[in-house]
């Protein structure tokens, strides 16, 4: 018993360090790398007549969605949804931190109704802002009838289905966008402001010199992250809208879902992640390159 | 403005009183923005169906009734549940346990080679741990579909299990990272000189000690999993496999909502993660900020 312990404990840092990591190495290779692999190859096949055996197509696939309009419109939508929902998501994520760091001496209603938000589910707040924006008995157009406007279809309106959704997804991720700045706000010392106090600072010039620098490592963490998701939008659009009206609301992830899980069509949709990888990598690779060079 | 208010004679309680007032705008703010939302699925859970499809709509239920929540829950004799909803909720439940506690436990043990080992190597280690956290898994579903289908793992927990515990490793890594960082290394070396292996020492002394850390990480990589949409709709089809955040969606109809049906089922699926959440808000928020979860 005395002596096998030793024994056992002989393996180097190294050994060790390869057993612990051996796990997630095995799970990184059975969901990340291998389906990587298997995506890129699949995008070369041609699975419009089933999945068996499906014929060689080399950049048939690739040339095919370069063509499509179904493509670019959906690049079109998913940029729209990144350009909206990014920044209108980063401006009220940081207005609700300002606002739920101010003294209160009742610190849980402001918490509770930051995390709330957080902690539910897309899908949820879709279905939420889908009953909001009812055209006939929805809250919304009760408060604009109320104020004497006029009612219009939210949802089946080419103009308005691109806003209500963006709504639906801003409000959802403002409260994780407010959560990480809240945190990173704390951070700030108090002595910063006093000693702007003294030299008779505006609040205006407290929030540009001292906060907003300060921030800026929290800004960006949330600035990250919100842009790889909205790169990836699909419930929100999927469960209000289907994509529509037309496709104005579809995006590069639901015409992905459309192709490979209504179609079948494996080797297309395959092609059509390809464009949707390259896009992601091109905006992570600018910010994380920013990001470099500021530090 | 503060210097000009302060000026006036009883300057000082009156821009007291201001600062109080502006205090209470924003906080009244912060608190209907994040609140209203879900105060109003609650309000709907409350009105019988015939309320919902009355013009004017009404705020406060004209008469209020469980009978919703009865409908949904299948407690309700004459008028079968519509849709699994226990089974569901059951399903979420193991598939976000199982991939939670999958999730933490392989990233402890990176964390551990991480903050502990003396290797070689540690930037590519967190190197891959920060690109996983920014890698588009949506552009996986295809790959992924074929992978479980092939191997026939769909419609199976297995098939959310494995990809979810991927998708919280980053984050749980991070976190892990820092808490094992905390705990001083002599408690370590004082177990193994006690004749502890150092795997003995990870999960009687290391491992307690991080017991808060822990438990951050599980409800995190808990919440991630309980909310997912895609690959719940991906790779589950069959309608008694569903999760939750699916299967709250296929209440609709093609022409029909039940609305108040929705809003019950709604809001019984989010008081599970909303109580773990709430109570331990503390220990989310800090864990929240240790490495960004998601949007």
């Amino acid at each position: 018993m005395t002596s096998a312990k030793p024994v056992r404990r002989e393996l180097t840092e190294k050994q060790l360090a390869f057993w612990m990591l051996l796990p997630a190495a095995l799970l990184l290779l059975a969901v990340v790398v291998y389906p990587v692999g298997r995506l890129i190859y699949t995008s070369f096949f041609d699975y419009s007549n089933g999945p068996l055996n499906p014929p060689y197509r080399g950049t048939g696939n690739y040339q095919q969605a370069i063509h499509d309009p179904d493509v670019w419109n959906a690049l079109k939508v998913t940029l729209q949804y990144v350009l909206i929902t990014v920044p209108g998501g980063m401006l009220l994520g940081l207005a609700l931190a300002l606002l739920a760091n101010l003294p209160y001496r009742y610190k849980w209603p402001v918490r509770l109704s930051l995390l709330l938000p957080w902690s539910m589910s897309m899908a949820f707040a879709a279905l939420i802002f889908a009953w909001f924006f009812n055209s006939d008995y929805g809250v919304v157009n009760d408060i604009l009838r109320r104020l004497g406007m006029t009612a219009p279809n939210w949802l089946s309106s080419p103009q308005l289905a691109l806003l209500a959704t963006s709504w639906a997804i801003i409000w959802k991720t403002s409260s994780f966008v407010a959560l990480i700045l809240l945190a990173g706000l704390q951070t700030i010392p108090e002595e910063m402001y006093e000693a702007a106090d003294v030299d008779g600072a505006t609040p205006w010039t407290k929030f540009w010199q001292i906060t907003l620098p300060l921030l800026k490592p929290a800004i960006i963490v949330a600035l990250i992250f919100r842009t790889i998701t909205a790169i990836q939008t699909f419930d929100v659009p999927y469960i209000m809208t289907s994509g529509g009206p037309g496709n104005v609301t579809t995006t590069i992830a639901m015409l992905i879902q459309q192709q490979t899980l209504q179609y079948g069509n494996f080797g297309y949709g395959a092609a059509i992640a390809m464009v949707l990888f390259l896009f992601s990598m091109i905006i992570t690779g600018f910010y994380l390159r920013h990001i470099q060079g500021d530090s | 403005m503060t210097v000009a208010t302060q000026a006036l004679p009883q300057g000082r309680s009156q821009a007291q009183r201001r600062a109080r007032a502006w205090i209470w705008l924003a906080a009244l703010i912060v608190v209907i923005n994040g609140l209203f939302p879900l105060l109003w699925m609650v309000l709907t859970s409350l009105k019988p169906e015939g309320e919902l499809s009355r013009l004017p709509i009404t705020y406060l239920p004209n008469h209020a009734t469980l009978q919703n929540y009865a409908t949904v829950l299948g407690f309700d004799a004459t008028n079968p549940a519509p849709k699994p909803f226990w089974r569901w909720f059951t399903n979420s439940v193991i598939i976000s346990l199982s991939s939670a506690f999958l999730s933490v436990l392989i990233s402890s043990l990176v964390a551990y080679v991480v903050a502990r080992l003396n290797i070689k190597g540690k930037g590519i280690i967190m190197g891959t741990v920060a690109a996983i956290s920014m890698f588009p898994l949506i552009t996986l579903i295809v790959p992924l579909f074929q992978t479980m289908r092939a191997a026939g793992l769909l419609n199976t927990y297995f098939a959310l299990i494995i990809p979810y515990t991927v998708l919280s490793l980053p984050v749980c890594t991070l976190m892990m990272v820092g808490f094992f960082q905390q705990i001083p290394q002599d408690l370590e070396n004082a177990a193994m000189v006690d004749g502890c292996t150092r795997f003995q020492a990870l999960f009687k002394v290391v491992f307690p000690l991080a017991a808060p850390g822990v438990f951050t990480a599980l409800i995190l990589a808990f919440v991630n999993a309980w909310e997912e949409f895609l690959l719940a709709l991906t790779l589950i089809q069959r309608e008694d496999m569903r999760t939750l955040a699916v299967g709250i969606t296929l209440y609709q109809g093609e022409f029909s909502f039940p609305w108040a049906l929705i809003s019950a089922a709604l809001v019984l699926a989010m008081v599970p993660v909303a109580v773990v959440v709430v109570a331990f808000q503390e220990r989310v928020v800090g864990g929240l900020t240790s490495g960004g979860v998601k949007g």
